[in-house]
């Protein structure tokens, strides 16, 4: 019997037919997430929240006119000219509700950029060199480990005299990449232990041609999942660090910024349209966020079965 | 020669492996408690750095405001040793600490220890409250789950938990006030003693618990998700093993095989949590201490930073990030002492 080597080892690119092919990890993975209800709506809510703050200043005002001080208009009750009412300096709630996500949520997404990329970059470097890179590099994140992160960041924040967005998001990052950067050296170690990736060394590729090329993709999945928790993370982080006074400068609108006027009792007990707003949305958006984390894990795991 | 299944065999067996065990653990402590000396006196260098790249110095608070006089300054500047050379003002500042001495405070006009002492009590009685409401309510829900797996309750109970790893602690703290202190009127809602009550008096704790019972309950109730989770978890797996069937073959009462049986097998991986709860709960309490004004070490912090008072703030970042170290270590020990099976090294 003649083994025969047939023209499968190129599906799909010649036969006029297509031979029935598996579907690809990425599609598998699509389609059980597709059919999550929970994560769906939590995507919907979670883009219905994004779109709104992107379109925050054709919906409402423009940024400068929520921070206008208007007295005639002070702690009004929520009516059909103010939806969420006014805050104690006559501001519109509603409008700095959605310009106070487009804050939040451009914080934390850019935050979660760069913790990523930070700790993927320290991962798949000391997972794929191992010996003295690994260790010296691994040292060092368990050093930055020590260092209790809400702690930290307030210290180094107040180093900054002008503090501004941009130094929110490099002190954040610089303290929060070690969790990242653990999982994927864990991630990277496993997976080049593959054939497919000597065999890729074999032939010649570079070193960072076969992280980025061969190791990262297949380790993608992880990072993604990690990306979701931590943008909820960041979320939380940004407020509560606006919250405390040590986060976004006050007179920009950020959802902890506006839950900062939650401390004096008298909006607290008797002026609920200021704080419910920001921290209603805050809460669903982490929630969703969550929901999709949760989706997307079980969406990427070959193991469960939905 | 003794039989291999008498009971002081048996009990033989089982001191000498404790011994071998102990002695192990004792010396993977010392060997680890060694290893934290550089990495204390490295954290020490970078509190110490950033405290110095902080905008203004110690001497703000120090000298006489009224007198602005250069000379004043500059002679007052000379006799703290603020002009030394950045690490002569180290070295001073190691070789107090290294003795128990952060200096004083600025602001208070006292000792840090001192300062630090007067609070420390506080923090520690919110976070052991905290901690045994964690443990309390992800035991009650856990068991709960566990048991009755996928039933209506336990739906509620995930639930609940998906809520409380969503909501933020400081809206759940402001939540909780606007709830149970302000409209229900149960409990003050800040401070951590009341006004003009004797300290030592049965009134004094009363008023104490009260005013620790909510913020412990925010932090407490906020932490329980991974607990209940990993509890409930455990709990299902444990019930297919075959120690399970065979107690239900024996006719074992259903409530039986799970509080007895089951139950307490899977508590003791709960225990490994523990250390990275140590860290995590003085972290934590610096917003709930904040938004309850409750005078711990979380509230200093913050009062430090905001009034630059340096020696206070470097105290209390060298102490959490001490106490992170020695969290780790216990939670290494305790996965140690849970499963034998595990090799410290």
């Amino acid at each position: 019997m003649e083994p025969s080597i047939s023209q499968q080892t190129s599906p799909g690119l010649t036969e006029p037919v297509k031979p029935p092919k598996s579907q690809s990890p990425w599609a598998l993975a699509r389609r059980k997430f597709l059919r999550n209800k929970a994560a769906m709506i939590s995507l919907v809510f979670l883009l219905l929240v994004c779109a709104m703050s992107i379109l925050a200043e054709p919906l409402t005002m423009p940024v400068e006119e929520t921070a206008k001080i208007n007295l005639t208009q002070m702690s009004k009750e929520p009516s059909a000219d103010h939806y969420f009412g006014t805050d104690k300096s006559g501001r519109d709630v509603f409008a700095r509700t959605l310009h106070g996500g487009k804050t939040s949520l451009l914080l934390a997404f850019s935050i979660t950029l760069a913790v990523i990329t930070i700790g993927t970059l320290v991962g798949a470097t000391a997972g794929y060199f191992g010996g003295w890179v690994d260790n010296a590099l691994m040292r060092f994140t368990d050093f930055m480990m020590n260092f209790p992160f809400l702690l930290f960041v307030i210290v180094l924040k107040s180093i900054f005299i002008e503090s501004s967005t941009g130094t929110l998001i490099f002190v954040i990052s610089v303290l929060s990449w070690t969790g990242t950067a653990r999982l994927v050296r864990s991630k990277v170690m496993a997976e080049k232990e593959n054939e497919y990736i000597m065999s890729a060394v074999s032939i010649g590729c570079s070193a960072p041609k076969t992280i980025f090329k061969h190791l990262l993709p297949n380790v993608m999945s992880t990072i993604i999942v990690q990306a979701t928790i931590t943008l909820a993370a960041m979320i939380v982080a940004e407020t509560g660090l606006s919250f405390l006074g040590f986060g976004v400068p006050i007179n920009i609108p950020t959802w902890g910024n506006m839950l900062q006027e939650a401390r004096s009792p008298d909006v607290l007990t008797s002026k609920w349209w200021i704080w419910i707003p920001p921290a209603a949305v805050l809460t669903f958006t982490i929630l969703s966020i969550n929901f999709i984390g949760e989706g997307l894990k079980d969406a990427f795991n070959p193991k469960s079965n939905r | 020669m003794g039989d291999l299944f008498s009971k002081e065999y048996k009990f033989n067996q089982r001191i000498n492996f404790c011994l071998v065990r102990g002695m192990e653990m004792l010396q993977y402590t010392i060997r680890r408690l060694i290893g934290m000396i550089p990495i204390i006196f490295l954290i020490s260098v970078v509190v110490f750095t950033l405290a110095k790249l902080m905008p203004g110095d110690a001497l703000s608070g120090k000298i006489d405001p009224l007198n602005s006089d250069p000379e004043y300054i500059e002679e007052m500047r000379e006799q703290m040793g603020l002009n030394d050379p950045i690490p002569v003002q180290y070295v001073r500042w190691m070789s107090g600490v290294v003795q128990g001495d952060f200096g004083d405070s600025f602001v208070h006009k006292r000792p840090v220890m001192e300062l630090i002492g007067d609070r420390l009590p506080n923090t520690i009685i919110l976070g052991i409250s905290a901690l045994l409401i964690t443990y309390l309510l992800a035991f009650l829900m856990g068991r709960y789950s566990g048991r009755f797996a996928y039933s209506m309750g336990d739906y509620l109970i995930s639930a609940f938990n998906y809520l409380a790893l969503a909501i933020p602690s400081f809206v759940a703290a402001l939540v909780a006030i606007y709830v149970f202190a302000i409209n229900l009127g149960w409990v003050p809602a800040s401070g951590s003693i009341g006004s003009g009550v004797e300290a030592g008096t049965l009134e004094y704790y009363l008023s104490k618990a009260k005013h620790t019972v909510l913020p412990a309950i925010v932090l407490g109730a906020m932490a329980t998700a991974a607990y209940t989770q990993f509890l409930r978890n455990d709990m299902i797996e444990s019930s297919r093993k075959d120690y399970v069937r065979t107690a239900r073959a024996k006719g074992t009462k259903e409530s039986a095989i799970y509080n007895k049986h089951i139950l307490r097998n899977s508590i003791i991986p709960i225990v490994t949590l523990l250390g990275f709860d140590i860290a995590n709960l003085f972290g934590g309490a610096i917003i709930t201490e904040t938004i309850f004004t409750y005078p711990g070490i979380g509230y200093l912090f913050v009062e430090s930073v905001n009034a630059r008072d340096y020696s206070v703030m470097m105290a209390i970042a060298m102490m959490l990030t001490i106490l992170t170290l020695i969290g780790n270590l216990v939670a290494d020990l305790l996965y140690g002492l849970v499963d034998p099976r595990i090799r410290l090294s």
